[in-house]
């Protein structure tokens, strides 16, 4: 029951990264993509009705590890105090920064949100990334579970490849839904700019997986479906790029999400059963998902609830999300 | 410094500040249901006009409430390690219940009232405006559900570890401790709704621009009002102190300002807690009143604060003053409105301009009321963090020192305060612009074409 619920915790937060993750894409991206002051609200918008629901499944997802692994809550948050502090506080930010800049008509305030906005979406997307690369490095923690380094420690260098592999990933993943979803020069520079990012993706993949498999001894310790994961990854990393060179916009960003999506699962495969993996983390130990289970009864019950829950949530979810598609053109507004 | 204190300190700032917005949003959500369906039933363009108007008022709220929520939700995780750990097998439920089965339904249906018209079906349109009111309010019992059980712990069961187990589900939600306290929180939230819908509509009769608008709003808003006033008097109200009466005997001696165990206890009207002298200074009382309030009968024994150890006491001042504002406030909030729709049965109400000013300028109040309700639930609990199981003391992050909970409660006030100050700019100026203006480019997000 466990392994169910670090399944669904994997899912979640997997289509968190999806969500969020060309949200936070597009705003990194956007000064490169977009100059004139309509350029950028044209990006803006194409974000501006779906980052709420994006965000949400962050909530729901600490949520769920609260009710599924409250061990791993509690030590979890409390142990990374500031790092987290920082992260909710740009979370804050970015979230004023979407929200109120349609409400000025300055251009001297439009710069300043737009650049608080790229900004803080980017430093959200480095740090998520840094705090992967750290639980598939491993952590000094304390027998209880809680972290015994500093903030400078989170910084090393593996940690800091991971957090710039996952800004180029999901900034490429942003221009995909950029050129979905807009029409005009920002798609076009956003195509521009994919052709450029994917080599420089594709470089930093290869480097974030030899270090990892290095990091990890990744094959004397994985289950062989892990280690066969980055085929399906190159894959998807092929396929995004075909796809977008036959300006097919939407299967770009499909293929783009199992890119991600892969990426995620390979993570998950690799760290599991540990929700913090000791360091060095090729030494099996850590917090388990069996350490940091509730009671049966409580497990089940939340299991229950959130996969009945999150059912009902994609059916109406997806149904919104089909009758409220379209493109936006930059003019238009 | 006392790194519980801090912690609760930044808690309190930071929920406080929290509530602020979901008291908007559950207040004005019935609102926008209401004008949607009236627009949706015949062709009435100013309904669909004001409900426009209250869904952007609403967004800006609901922006606020989920920037600001973001941190509730893991606060728990980062200041309060001990209680998480201890208690997360049975309030992780609810909390997460919230995510999952509320907060994904407000915020998908907000998006289709924002951005959807034109796009889907005006049925649709309307369904998410009562969906989205659906949303908020479940999100709502949802948290309730958690604080009462922090106030009244049921379904549970204690581990050979220590750490407190779900036993039931059913038995959290169904809390009879939560139910009158929903019901109370609702209809304070619908006072609130009430009293910033008239308010809104005072200010534009004042102001004479928008009146027709303000002649809706105004009789809609203190109808409102008028009616949860009464409601959150009694019987959920009343309903709520008897569980605090049964339940938490010491809080409600400290909410009274009661020292000593008094057959026919009397009720103070007004009156300074001395917790030294232990004595109610410059009281007025309503003799045997409070014996009444509390079970029903004129003689019976009330139990006061000397009757239990000072260690169990909460803070008294705090919890007395905060009790006595709130039913200081929802006094005057039931006399204003009743008086309003006396005048509005009358035809007088809308050229009353005394009146409507009282009305303009009650908006603030409703929720002063509020937050002074839940401060009398949170720190009335105290020493508690779960009622007779957990004391608050034992609650924090035994990692986390009282210079870090300091840094980042002035990080919280900093970014608050410029929050605070954007809110109230873009709410005043949506209401500036009001309910008729063709001003669409007020929200520039929203421009989608269709």
């Amino acid at each position: 029951m466990s392994v169910v619920a670090f399944i669904v915790l994997a899912v979640m937060l997997t289509v968190y990264v999806l969500l969020d993750g060309y949200d936070l894409g597009v705003a990194a991206i956007a000064p490169l993509v977009a100059r004139a002051d309509d350029e950028r609200a044209a990006c803006m918008s194409s974000i501006g009705p779906f980052w709420n629901g994006n965000e949400v499944w962050l909530v729901a997802a600490g949520g769920t590890l609260f009710a599924l692994f409250p061990v791993a809550y509690a030590v979890a948050f409390s142990g990374f105090y500031l790092p987290f502090v920082v992260v909710l506080w740009l979370l804050i930010f970015r979230g004023i920064a979407l929200e109120v800049r349609g409400h000025f008509a300055s251009a001297i305030w439009h710069d300043f949100w737009d650049f608080a906005f790229s900004a803080s979406s980017a430093l959200l997307i480095l740090l998520f990334g840094v705090a992967l690369g750290n639980l598939l490095r491993g952590l000094p923690l304390s027998p209880q579970g809680y972290f015994l380094g500093t903030f400078a420690y989170l910084l090393n260098p593996y940690a800091l490849a991971v957090g710039i592999f996952a800004v180029a990933a999901l900034m490429q993943h942003g221009t995909t839904f950029l050129a979905m979803r807009v029409d005009g020069p920002p798609a076009l520079r956003a195509r521009a700019l994919f052709s450029v990012l994917w080599w420089i993706v594709l470089a930093l993949y290869a480097i974030v997986t030899v270090a990892t498999a290095l990091e990890r001894d990744f094959f004397a310790h994985l289950a062989g479906w892990v280690a066969a994961m980055p085929i399906l990854s190159l894959a998807a990393l092929l396929w995004t790029r075909a796809a977008m060179q036959r300006t097919r916009e939407g299967a770009a960003f499909v293929a783009s999400c199992a890119f991600v999506a892969s990426l995620l699962v390979t993570a998950a495969g690799t760290i599991f059963p540990y929700l913090l993996p000791s360091f060095p983390a090729a030494s099996h130990r850590g917090l388990s998902i069996y350490d940091a289970s509730p009671s049966a009864t409580a497990l089940a019950t939340a299991l229950t609830v959130t996969i009945a829950g999150l059912i009902a949530v994609v059916v109406y979810t997806s149904s919104v999300a089909r009758r409220m598609a379209g493109k936006i053109a930059v003019n238009d507004r | 410094m006392d790194v519980v204190l801090v912690d609760r300190l930044q808690f309190a700032f930071t929920i406080m500040f929290h509530y602020l917005f979901p008291i908007g949003t559950m207040g004005i959500a019935p609102f926008i249901a209401f004008y949607t369906l009236r627009a949706l039933r015949g062709a009435d363009e100013e309904a669909e006009r004001a409900a426009h108007f209250w869904t952007k008022i609403f967004a800006v709220n609901f922006a606020a409430g989920v920037v600001t929520g973001i941190p509730m939700e893991f606060q728990f995780g980062t200041n309060w390690a001990q209680f998480s750990l201890k208690t997360g097998s049975v309030i992780g439920q609810p909390l997460a219940m919230e995510g999952i089965y509320a907060f994904f339904l407000e915020s998908v249906f907000l998006g289709v009232l924002l951005y959807g018209k034109g796009r889907v079906s005006p049925n649709l349109h309307a369904a998410s405006a009562v969906l989205v009111w659906l949303g908020s309010w479940l999100s709502g019992f949802f948290i309730v559900a958690t604080d009462a059980w922090m106030q009244h712990p049921v379904g549970y069961a204690i581990a050979p570890n220590g750490r407190i187990e779900l036993r039931s589900l059913a038995a959290v939600l169904l809390n009879p401790f939560a139910w009158w306290q929903y019901l109370h929180v609702m209809c304070g939230a619908l006072v609130a709704g009430g009293f910033i819908v008239a308010g809104v509509g005072a200010y534009y009769l004042l102001a004479r621009r928008n009146e027709s608008f303000g002649r809706r709003f105004v009789a809609a808003g203190a109808l409102t009002a008028f009616v949860f006033s009464a409601l959150t008097i009694f019987p959920t109200g009343d309903r709520n102190g008897a569980d605090v009466t049964h339940d938490q005997p010491i809080k409600l001696a400290a909410m009274e300002g009661l020292f000593e165990s008094t057959e026919g206890a009397p009720l103070a009207i007004i009156g300074m807690p001395d917790t030294h002298a232990k004595t109610l200074i410059d009281p007025i009382f309503v003799p045997d009143f409070l014996s009444f309030l509390a079970y029903g009968n004129f003689k019976a024994n009330v139990k006061g604060l000397t009757a239990y150890a000072t260690q169990l006491w909460p803070p008294v001042e705090l919890t007395y003053y905060a009790y006595h504002v709130m039913v200081g406030l929802g006094t005057i909030f039931l006399a204003a409105t009743a008086l309003a729709v006396l005048m509005l049965w009358r035809r007088r109400l809308f050229e009353s301009r005394w009146l409507l000013w009282i009305l303009m300028l009650l908006m603030p109040f409703p929720y002063i009321g509020n937050e002074a309700g839940w401060i009398v639930t949170e720190v009335g609990r105290q020493p508690w963090i779960v009622y007779g199981l957990m004391k608050t003391t034992q609650a924090s992050s035994p990692n986390v020192v009282a210079g870090e909970t300091i840094f980042t409660l002035i990080g919280f006030l900093g970014m608050y305060f410029v929050l605070g100050v954007l809110f109230l700019y873009l709410t005043l100026r949506e209401i500036a612009s009001g309910p008729a203006g063709h001003d669409e480019s007020a929200h520039a997000t929203a421009e989608v074409p269709g």
